[in-house]
């Protein structure tokens, strides 16, 4: 927890005991279902990946390039039913692009959306085409709308009132970043062919590390009391386990990086690292509007701080 | 972007709405409350809304629970003995006898100044009324269900049975016919108030000062009357005898528009990370 001057605040400043209505959530938690956290990691994902097209290439790494922009296509296929399924009226999808407004970061979001998926349909279209040009043009715009496609789910649950989620706001888009980053380069590592997969590898391990890291930097930001859902219940399962998984990437990643399969089994564990720490956000953000003190607790310091 | 969250003020709204009128609101004052659940079911009736069940909660009279999709008045009643314990907690010793006080509270939608439930939703379907409420345009709803967690009161939440968000108009029909609002018509006590925001806060401050000069209810507080909070001031706001957490209610708000732009920033930091850690290991490696 921090307050609005970024100064963290000590639990122990709080009252020890919360008043509560018969402990009942103040703030309602999301009622997002699993298609959800799982289009945050498959996005941003496929954001991450069309970085990493651009990059190899404009180093002469074709293969790797390919691999990533089908992983990118492959996303956007993948995540407008999703999204469409968890909506309520679900033929008034198109809705989300009735307007554009800059206070809604899923408004946001669904157009960078759009033209992500465009771009990379489109450049797919014009490769089949033999067009390489305007395939390689296409790419680059891609290429742009990535990295907000993979770092804007970041702002969208951080912009609530969820506790865990909005007094992570600083960290939480590293944390999405790295989770893209992380999981781009295992795609590349596990498909690309060995001759062109090292950076792929090396993107991968280093955003593994990334994960990890900045999961450390956003707990430090919420201090003791807001980073609890992140350590207990459901969260806290789930961030453990994306943190096994990430370091059991990391080592055999670097150990076996001669190996073909163990690079493989590397690249799956980072990528389920990355999935899962979606799904850990995800949770904890439950939890933390589930129980009342963590609302009042995190505003009592505020106005304590302010006064 | 701070620009950003001054446009989203319910003043600069109605300013440029085509037929504005003067912000109505309620001003809920609780020491008058007896728990009649009149304006609950008043509510239901008017707005054609279903009952949340037949369940018991335990929780004193309230089995409503909650403020949700198709609940949008709930009273939360709250007993609290002479020795500062809850009936619950004080099982037992059983000092029922040894009454304190109720504390009775009519809840409602805030229709906040600044909305956090109208700025997220990415189509516009909740807008700001020439009255300066806050509603939810039914026919463009889609369910996405981004304004149940950015509420500050978990007031609005989706509602499964036809998949949109709801919450309180402040029966906005009725106010287009000049009528009031059916819970504050209900309210045979007239704790529930509406009428047009200014006049209803100076008549707030008249009975706050009443109630203090009297000295009964030295521990009353007018809770989002004021203008210098996090949600800017509410169009419905009350008379609290006690802290806000006790009735359920966030002691500090804040709409989360506030923070966006900061928010923004991070996340362009994070995403300038990404291509950079992304060019550095293509150019740290020969293929």
């Amino acid at each position: 927890m921090s307050t609005t001057d970024g100064r963290p605040v000590d639990a122990a400043e709080t009252a020890p005991t919360t008043a509560s209505y018969y402990g009942r959530p103040i703030v309602k938690p999301h009622v997002w279902r699993w298609y959800i956290p799982l289009y945050f990691w498959i996005g941003g994902t496929a954001g991450a990946a069309a970085v990493e097209c651009v990059c190899a290439r404009m180093r002469g790494a074709h293969a790797l390039a390919t691999v990533e922009k089908r992983a990118a296509l492959l996303g956007v296929l993948v995540a407008p039913p999703l999204l469409i399924a968890d909506l309520g009226v679900k033929l008034r999808f198109v809705n989300m692009l009735r307007v554009f407004k800059l206070t809604s970061p899923m408004s946001v979001g669904s157009w960078i959306l759009t033209g992500f998926g465009g771009a990379i349909a489109a450049s797919t279209l014009a490769e089949l085409l033999g067009w390489e040009r305007t395939s390689r043009a296409l790419e680059v715009v891609a290429a742009g709308f990535g990295p907000p496609l993979a770092v804007y789910t970041a702002v969208l649950v951080a912009d609530t009132a969820t506790p865990a989620w909005h007094e992570a706001g600083d960290t939480l888009p590293f944390v999405f970043a790295a989770s893209g980053m992380a999981s781009a380069g295992a795609i590349g590592a596990a498909f690309a062919p060995p001759a062109e997969s090292r950076s792929a590898r090396q993107l991968m391990i280093g955003g593994a590390i990334a994960l990890l890291a900045a999961g450390r930097a956003m707990d430090n930001q919420l201090g003791e009391l807001l980073s609890e859902p992140y350590r207990i219940g459901k969260g806290g399962s789930l961030r453990r386990a994306s943190a096994t998984c990430a370091l059991a990437g990391i080592v055999i990643g670097t150990l076996g990086r001669k190996n073909r399969t163990a690079t493989r089994f590397a690249a799956a564990c980072v990528a389920a690292a990355g999935m899962i720490e979606r799904f850990a956000v995800t949770a904890a953000g439950t939890q933390s509007a589930e129980d009342p003190k963590y609302t009042v607790e995190s505003q009592r310091a505020r106005m304590q701080a302010r006064d | 972007m701070s620009d950003l969250y001054d446009d989203t003020a319910a003043e600069r709204e109605m300013a440029t709405h085509p037929q504005a009128e003067a912000r109505k609101g309620f001003f809920t004052d609780t020491t008058l409350c007896i728990g009649c659940k009149a304006c609950e079911v008043a509510c239901k009736e008017w707005n054609q809304l279903p009952a949340d069940g037949y369940s018991f909660t335990g929780h004193s009279y309230d089995n409503t629970g909650e403020l949700n999709g198709s609940t949008w008045r709930h009273v939360a009643f709250v007993e609290q003995l002479r020795n500062g314990a809850t009936p619950q907690e004080d099982e037992q010793q059983v000092v029922r006898a040894d009454a304190g006080r109720w504390l009775m509270e009519s809840d409602v939608c805030k229709h906040c100044t600044h909305a956090a439930c109208l700025d997220v939703c990415p189509t516009g379907a909740l807008v700001r009324t020439e009255f300066g409420t806050v509603f939810v345009q039914q026919d463009v709803c889609n369910g996405c269900g981004y304004c149940v967690p950015a509420c500050p009161f978990g007031v609005i939440d989706k509602r499964e049975y036809d998949g949109h968000a709801g919450k309180c108009t402040l029966c906005y029909d009725r106010l287009q016919d000049g009528e009031t609002p059916s819970c504050a018509k209900a309210c045979p006590t007239e704790s529930i108030q509406y009428g047009d925001l200014e006049e209803l806060r100076t008549r707030a401050d008249a009975r706050l000062e009443k109630l203090q000069r009297e000295g009964r209810y030295t521990d009353a507080s007018l809770y989002l009357r004021d203008t210098d909070n996090g949600i800017g001031g509410a169009g419905a706001f009350f008379l609290l005898l006690d802290k806000p957490e006790v009735y359920g209610l966030p002691p500090d708000p804040f709409d989360t528009t506030r923070d966006l732009g900061r928010l923004w920033k991070h996340a362009a930091y994070a995403a300038l990370a990404l291509v950079g850690v992304t060019a550095l290991a293509a150019v740290g490696t020969r293929r």
